[in-house]
């Protein structure tokens, strides 16, 4: 069987920032994808930086509303770290000018809080492939 | 002075978040207006509000609410800090929510979570507090809106 | 445009068919020409052979003429001649066709031997040139010379006879050769003829049909302009295209021009469109939205869903050289190409009637919240009675708020409800109208409309009370206007000069009806209610001796003891948890004091609430900077206390409606000292705070 997968096909890499355990929980069981390993968890920017560069992360799911650095300026940060990292941003702000102003700084995705397994499956899987 | 629309962005957001995470929808009791006493359950989760308008709103809930509402959520941590958690994060989804109506100046803070203490609760000028009641399955919690 | 494919290849067959056309009829030409010529040589050579295949015939008849002219003695000379002249010609003719191509060689070198033969018996009769005839006179007879020319031209005319139709048959085959060959050039050429006109007919015919389908691709082209012009002109919305670049493109609708009232468009940046248009926070947004359009990292959906430009206001010019707000709402939708995204197409409509209807129901909801109705109502109304009823009617809305906090989650309990709250209502709603309170009335009688309403409903849920918890908030709010309304003017009874000259009237309506200390009395007690009421700290006031203030002391007095009753309901009564653990009654006690001494006068002000403390001073007024850590270590309690009257300080973190702002007991000091007294406090901690304020007595001037 493994003939059959081609060497590309490496797991992609899964980092999930949010300041609440339970959301970071949540997204960690509720992600049904064979081939998407996380390979950490942050509670806030910083710690999302300092895992960023141990882990080399392909996606990222980001809070915004995070004590110490902000969901934001994190990613601008991470961008500058990874250029091409795909992130999706996992907020409960829900204005229009939040959002745009996140894709700008670099995210590819934004998904509200409250989520259901399926939105969060739906997100994943629309910056996967 | 708080607009009937506006009142009902938070109440939404509440039973929404109730019916998204556990899925089951929560229904509101019968909302007053808060005197005096500050009407705590066990878990207190707080936001402060700015600019576009001022004051907090929080949502406070008994234990065993939170616990089912975690079972629901298939968590398996009914820890202390599992609770607080929670609470802090129904807040801040109700808050955070509630700019699609308020817009990108209101701002939100992180949420500030009290269990068992009194909370200090800044009260504005002008603001009373309404409370709503809130149900889901058999317990109630309490969601407070003071806000300028 | 969808047709633009379909064109070219017209147009190229168009071009083909041309092309070929072209190069046909020049084929055509030539070769029908090089026919033409040929057929022209054929038939030239034709005429000649024709003619020479009369010679052999016309040689014998000449040859027979000139014997039987020298028979008969006749002139010869004619038919010698004429019989040189078809010699010379044949010869002539045949040497002509012997260097022309297309005639048969072997046939001709036939005849050409043939004819040689000829020759030596021809010879000597052409050669003849003497006198045939002699004449004597018997008559003439042949000369000696004639009868050998006789001779010679009867063998010639016999060797032509015999020899004649071999000739003949020679030549005969020779021009039916040419003619044979004449005739299938000619039969060619007509065939190519043929073909030729058909081919010009086909593609004349192909080439018509090609530029009728053209010109009805122009047509329909021109007609789909028209439309696209049309509806550009007739849409209601702003539409145009976005380039790369961020600018519109050289097409727009007629409506933009409306929207935005300017003719040209093309070329301008979006960011200039909306610039001074919209607020810069708002254009930073719309301008980064923008260029996440161009991306490829979000699609359709999202970016539709995170669209900020859905509601804008904008201010426009209304072309009468004024600003006029309007609210647009913005659309995007990307045209896409093989290479990405090509045009951002954008639809503007302007929603801005939508938005004020919606915004002229939430004033008609707001202008609810107008106090001038209220200043009306107290216009006609009695102050001294109003008092009285916004007690009662704070009792009754407490009574209704706690009706809404009675637990309810089924229909029965919230249904339930609305009976105690219709009853609480109506009688509130009775009271107002009895002293003409209309503003208050009004405002009871639409939420009691809304219970009543509620009350048809078959399924009543929480969130139908959250229309009757609002209003019962904006009612609370109203009646402390209301409160605060009266307070005001009954503090202005002294004759200060009124900041609203036209309130003049009830205050002198006041200054009649009740003493100055009625009326202090009574804005203190009001004040009280209030205040007690806005922090959830019951408490009695008890007044003693106001009465005994001299007139000139009262405004002094007053200003003093509202600021002093505000403290003590803010800071020094405390919340009926602490009271209730100090084993104190949960109603507090402000105690207020006046007596006239024989040095002058005595005001003094206690509460019975949780005291002064001399550490929490010292911090606040480190905190605030109005002393350093050192001084304060320093300082000994009594000095600690001073600290109050120090301007700019207060214990207070927040700044709240009653205290809180820095200028509290500073005030009263100042005051105080401004008549020439003295002011001291003493506490303790938990039990009381007491102030006593000392004034001289009053010059007889002032009292009078």
């Amino acid at each position: 069987m493994s003939s059959d997968t081609p060497l590309d096909r490496r797991p992609v890499k899964l980092l999930i920032v949010d300041d609440s355990n339970i959301v970071r929980r949540r997204i960690e069981r509720s992600q049904q994808f064979d081939d998407l390993q996380v390979v950490g968890t942050a509670a806030n920017g910083f710690e999302a930086l300092e895992l960023a560069r141990r882990t080399d992360p392909d996606l990222v799911t980001m809070d915004l509303t995070m004590p110490q650095m902000d969901g934001i300026e994190c990613i601008t940060r991470l961008v500058k770290l990874k250029p091409g990292l795909r992130i999706l941003v996992i907020s409960a702000l829900a204005d229009k000018a939040t959002a745009v102003e996140a894709m700008e700084r670099g995210a590819n995705g934004f998904l509200n809080k409250p989520f259901s397994d399926r939105q969060l499956n739906e997100a994943i899987a629309e910056l996967m492939y | 002075m708080l607009r009937e629309e506006e009142l009902k962005t938070f109440v939404e957001g509440t039973t929404r978040y109730f019916e998204v995470a556990a899925q089951q929808p929560a229904t509101i009791g019968s909302p007053y207006l808060l005197e005096g006493e500050t009407a705590m359950h066990d878990y207190t989760g707080m936001i402060n509000v700015s600019g576009k308008r001022e004051g907090v709103v929080y949502f406070t809930a008994p234990r065993a609410m939170l616990t089912v509402l975690l079972m629901k959520m298939q968590e398996s941590d009914f820890s202390h800090e599992s609770m607080r958690d929670l609470v802090g994060e129904v807040a801040n989804t109700i808050s955070g929510n509630a700019r699609r109506d308020f817009g990108h100046d209101f701002v939100i803070s992180v949420p500030s979570v009290f269990a068992g203490e009194k909370p200090q609760i800044p009260q504005s000028p002008g603001a009373r507090a309404f409370v709503i009641p809130i149900h889901w399955r058999s317990h109630s919690a309490k969601l407070v809106v003071s806000l300028t | 445009m969808q047709s633009s494919g379909a064109d070219r290849v017209r147009r190229l067959l168009t071009a083909a068919a041309g092309a070929l056309l072209a190069a046909l009829m020049a084929l055509v030409l030539i070769v029908g020409f090089r026919l033409a010529t040929r057929i022209r040589a054929n038939v030239a050579l034709l005429q000649r052979a024709s003619l020479l295949e009369t010679y052999p015939s016309a040689l014998s008849q000449q040859l027979t003429a000139l014997r039987e002219r020298l028979g008969t003695l006749e002139y010869t000379g004619g038919v010698h001649q004429e019989l040189a002249d078809s010699v010379a010609g044949f010869d002539r003719n045949l040497a002509a066709l012997e260097r022309r191509p297309g005639v048969d060689r072997p046939v001709l070198r036939a005849a050409g031997r043939l004819w040689k033969a000829y020759t030596p018996v021809l010879a000597p009769v052409l050669a003849y040139s003497g006198e045939p005839y002699s004449d004597t006179d018997f008559g003439s007879s042949l000369s000696v010379s004639g009868k050998i020319y006789y001779t010679q031209v009867r063998r010639a005319e016999l060797f032509a006879q015999s020899s004649a139709p071999a000739l003949h048959r020679r030549l005969a085959a020779l021009s039916a050769a040419l003619q044979q060959r004449t005739s299938s050039a000619a039969s060619r050429l007509r065939l190519l003829l043929s073909v030729g006109v058909l081919a010009v007919l086909l593609l004349g015919a192909a080439a018509a049909y090609l530029q009728l389908a053209r010109s009805r691709g122009e047509r329909a082209a021109r007609a789909a302009e028209e439309q696209t012009r049309d509806i550009l002109h007739t849409v209601r919305e702003g539409l145009f295209l976005l380039d790369a670049d961020y600018r519109i493109g050289t097409v727009w609708s007629q409506a933009l021009t409306h929207l935005f009232g300017r003719e040209d468009f093309a070329g301008l940046s979006f960011e200039e469109l909306l610039r001074d248009k919209v607020s810069p926070a708002t254009l930073v947004t719309a301008t980064k939205y923008i260029k996440l359009l161009w991306g490829e990292r979000a699609h359709e959906n999202l970016m539709k869903s995170i669209n900020p430009l859905g509601q804008l206001e904008v201010v426009l010019d209304n072309g009468r050289g004024g600003k006029e707000t309007h609210y647009l709402q913005f659309n995007f939708h990307r045209v896409v190409g093989p290479q990405g995204v090509k045009h951002v197409l954008c639809t503007v409509a302007d929603i801005t009637s939508n938005v004020m209807l919606a915004r002229e129901l939430h004033e008609a909801q707001e202008s609810a919240h107008s106090q001038i109705d209220m200043m009306v109502s107290m216009l006609h109304s009695d102050p001294l009675q109003v008092g009285g009823f916004l007690d009662t009617a704070a009792a009754g809305l407490k009574h209704v708020n706690a009706i809404l906090k009675e637990p309810a989650r089924s229909h029965a309990e919230f249904s339930r409800k609305l009976t105690g709250l219709s009853r609480e209502l109506h009688s509130i709603k009775g009271e107002a109208s009895a002293l003409n309170l209309m503003s208050i009335a009004q405002r009871v009688h639409h939420l009691e409309d809304m219970v009543e309403e509620l009350k048809g409903k078959s399924e009543l849920t929480g969130n139908d009370f959250l229309p009757v918890v609002l209003k019962l908030d904006e009612l609370l709010a109203h009646l402390r206007a209301v409160r605060e309304v009266i307070l005001r003017l009954s503090t202005l009874k002294d004759g200060t000069p009124s900041p609203e000259g036209t309130l003049s009237s009830p205050i002198l309506r006041l200054r009649e009806r009740a003493s100055g200390a009625e009326e202090l009395a009574a804005t203190l007690q009001g004040l009280a209610r209030k205040l007690a009421e806005d922090h959830g700290k019951p408490f009695t006031l008890s007044l003693e001796g106001l009465e005994a203030v001299p007139a000139a002391y009262l405004p002094t007095v007053k200003d003093c003891l509202i600021q002093m009753l505000r403290n003590a309901a803010v800071h020094g009564i405390e919340p009926d948890a602490v009271r209730r653990a100090g084993s104190k009654s949960v109603t507090g006690l402000v105690r207020v004091q006046f007596r006239r001494l024989e040095s002058g006068c005595e005001l003094v002000f206690e509460d019975d609430g949780a005291g002064l403390s001399p550490e929490t001073l010292k911090e606040a007024a480190v905190r605030k900077q109005l002393l350093t850590a050192e001084q304060a270590a320093e300082l000994d309690n009594r000095s600690a206390l001073a600290l109050i009257f120090k301007p700019g300080f207060s214990t207070r973190a927040e700044v709240s409606m009653d205290a809180g702002r820095g200028t509290g007991m500073d005030v009263v000091a100042k005051a105080v000292y401004a008549l020439g007294g003295r002011i001291g406090v003493s506490t303790h901690p938990g039990r009381f705070t007491r102030f006593k304020i000392a004034l001289p007595a009053p010059s007889q001037t002032a009292v009078a």
